[in-house]
């Protein structure tokens, strides 16, 4: 079956039984009280929802994201406070209200607001019953107890829902998806839970204007997130500005840079490296060059053959680039890969001459990709190297197994073989159609 | 009741500990991961120049310092350590034979080698979030005499620069005199005074590795 069939399935499951929850639980809101509380803390919790923070994914997509809100602790508070019918009501409301002003605001697409919404309402209802049994006894204790079950019935649901959504979309593994995803669970559960249990006390003592005197704290959390957010944009700046310093002293490295990256974590992800170092790949891949900044860039450019003295200088760039990022300790996984990225499975490579097993994998994959994009050159007449003619893609393959087991990594150049195959296929699948 | 207020206690000291957290620990890990970014900048022209140029955790550190003696606030004061780590990103932008060309350079030469506090300031601007610091870096070889009106943190890099080039290249008392001649001339008097008393709380013994030259990598 394919993605698109997938996910439609999934769709439809997620929004019939959301809408049947509904269905069951909407008789409580008929009353004329509930439903004035329900209308004023579906306004507060709408526009906290609105509130959203924007957490980057990729360093390549500018303009892609997933949106962050932080309306869950108002939602847990009217679980406690009014009951799980309440609660899902709310959440239901809430998200698609806000869902579909993003859809009006921010483009975004009509589905994925019906699909949070209905993820919502199952994580909601689930919340709701778990801390059920613990509500009945009207202790403090039990009431904090209560709040912490819900809030983190509610996350731990929510978080699988939507790492099944994910992993349908991307195409990518639902192990690996959720994992990344419940790495943050415990973070966040410790950081909603005394919002939550302090909304719920307000709530029960003044009804919805208690929620104004949580505002504050309310806006610390919503702080805490924007900075997380914060330190990923910063990741991922410091990564294409340093990648722009290449492109700006050498510009036939601007496109070879990207398309190497893009390569290495095909191929990191055809191989089964999980998603966080298919990530760190193609960061390394982006960087591989980075020691040439710092090199003589007339020997760079020098048309024609390079001197002994000149080769043993080009050769410096991988140590060169490892001694840059070194000391930036959140880079630092990727260093030895920037170094090792001219070594050789015979031992001939440079700058250590470590053999095979001595090399790491992700270093490997930048050493082939690498070469193959060397080897075809870009497409524009400035990305093509001064010393090299470009070589046909097909040529350029059956020069990577050539090199087999000497050169390049058996595995790795297999793997890439099948990404180049697949792209060609889907590149002309893309031209008939 | 007892329990009412345990939990109430319990539920304000989380709340201000959310609060500590988002507004002073967090806030402060994304400025010292800012500074971590940027000296890559900072190693790579320290590795391009073979060691003349780019040295920044020294700098860094006096500036702070020397910053704080003068009473800027927190935000500039990390505004101005980020201007340390990026004021001369725009020596990439010149050729290589001209960086680290062995005898004097010509007077062409000396131009372009001036420009690169304008590149650094170009290059500063194209990065997310890095633009006000832009000033600070374009003006961070300011002549007090010139432009006494420029950011005070471009004042305080100039005359440390030249403070911890001429301690490098000589030593430091002579580095100091030169300070102390220059105060009012090539350098804000207040900086100089701040540095001076800086200068002269670290101790002695510090000052050679204050000073250390980088090792040279080509």
């Amino acid at each position: 079956m394919d993605r698109r069939k997938r996910f439609w399935r999934w769709f439809w499951l997620l929004t019939v039984t959301a809408a049947a929850l509904l269905a069951w639980s909407g008789a409580p809101l008929l009353q004329v009280r509930v439903a004035a509380v329900f209308v004023s803390v579906a306004l507060l919790a709408t526009v906290a929802e609105l509130l959203l923070i924007r957490y980057p994914l990729r360093p390549e997509y500018r303009d892609r994201g997933v949106w962050l809100s932080v309306s869950t602790p108002i939602v847990v508070a009217t679980i406690i406070g009014y009951g799980w019918q309440f609660g899902v009501w709310l959440d239901a409301t809430v998200s698609l209200t806000a869902g579909l002003l993003m859809v009006y605001l921010r483009n975004t697409r009509f589905r994925w607001a019906i699909v949070n919404a209905a993820q919502s309402v199952l994580s909601a209802a689930a919340g709701g019953w778990a801390a059920r049994p613990i509500l009945d006894a009207p202790l403090i204790g039990q009431f904090l107890l209560a709040v912490a079950v819900a809030l983190a019935v509610y996350m731990v649901v929510n978080t699988l829902l939507m790492s099944v959504t994910i992993a349908i979309v991307e195409g990518a593994r639902l192990r690996w998806v959720a994992r990344q995803a419940v790495l943050s669970l415990p973070r966040d559960i410790a950081l909603m839970a005394p919002i939550s249990a302090f909304l719920g006390m307000a709530l029960l003592a003044y009804g919805a204007v208690g929620l104004l005197g949580v505002l504050a704290p309310y806006l610390a959390l919503r702080q805490a997130y924007i900075i997380w957010a914060q330190q990923q944009v910063l990741y991922h700046q410091t990564i294409r500005s340093l990648g722009f310093l290449v492109q700006r002293a050498h510009p036939y490295t601007g496109g070879h840079l990207q398309r190497v990256a893009q390569w290495a974590r095909r191929v990191a992800e055809q191989l089964g490296l999980p998603p966080e170092q298919c990530e760190l790949v193609y960061e390394a891949a982006l960087l591989h060059d980075l020691g040439k900044t710092v090199l003589d860039e007339q020997i760079l450019n020098k048309e024609g053959g390079l001197t002994p003295q000149e080769w043993e200088h080009i050769k410096k760039h991988p140590q060169l680039g490892a001694e840059i990022l070194k000391d930036t300790p959140f880079l630092a996984p990727i260093v030895p890969w920037i170094a090792m990225h001219h070594e050789r499975p015979d031992g001939r490579g440079y700058p250590f001459g470590l053999k095979a097993e001595q090399i790491p994998l992700e270093a490997r994959i930048i050493a082939v990709v690498d070469a193959f994009d060397a080897m075809i050159g870009g497409e524009a007449p400035n990305q093509q190297r001064p010393h090299r003619r470009p070589l046909s893609i097909e040529d350029a393959l059956a020069e990577l197994e050539r090199c087999v087991g000497a050169q390049f990594d058996a595995q790795v150049v297999q793997t890439f073989l099948q990404v180049v195959r697949e792209w060609q296929q889907h590149r002309v699948i893309g031209a008939n159609t | 009741m007892q329990g009412t207020w345990w939990a109430i206690g319990t539920a304000v000291g989380s709340l201000l500990a959310l609060a500590y957290y988002a507004f002073v620990v967090a806030p402060a890990r994304l400025h010292r991961l800012r500074c971590e970014g940027l000296r890559a900048f900072a190693r790579l022209v320290e590795l391009r120049t073979q060691g003349r140029c780019g040295k920044s955790d020294v700098l860094a550190d006096l500036a702070g310092a020397v910053a704080m003696r003068l009473g800027m606030r927190l935000h500039e004061r990390r505004r101005l350590e980020l201007a340390v780590y990026l004021r001369d990103i725009g020596m990439v932008a010149i050729p290589y034979s001209v960086l680290n060309k062995t005898g004097e350079p010509t007077l062409a030469e000396r131009e372009l080698l001036r420009r690169h506090a304008e590149i650094s300031a170009s290059i500063a601007e194209q990065i997310p979030g890095m633009s006000s610091v832009a000033g600070i870096v374009r003006l961070h070889h300011v002549v007090y005499s010139e432009q006494p009106n420029a950011p005070l943190g471009a004042h305080i890099i100039s005359a440390l620069d030249d403070w911890l080039r001429a301690a490098e290249q000589t030593d430091a008392d002579f580095a100091t005199s030169l300070l102390k001649q220059g105060a009012g001339a090539c350098y804000h008097p207040r900086v100089a005074q701040a540095i001076l008393s800086e200068l002269s709380q670290r101790s002695l013994g510090g000052w050679r590795e204050l000073t250390r030259s980088a090792a040279l990598w080509l």
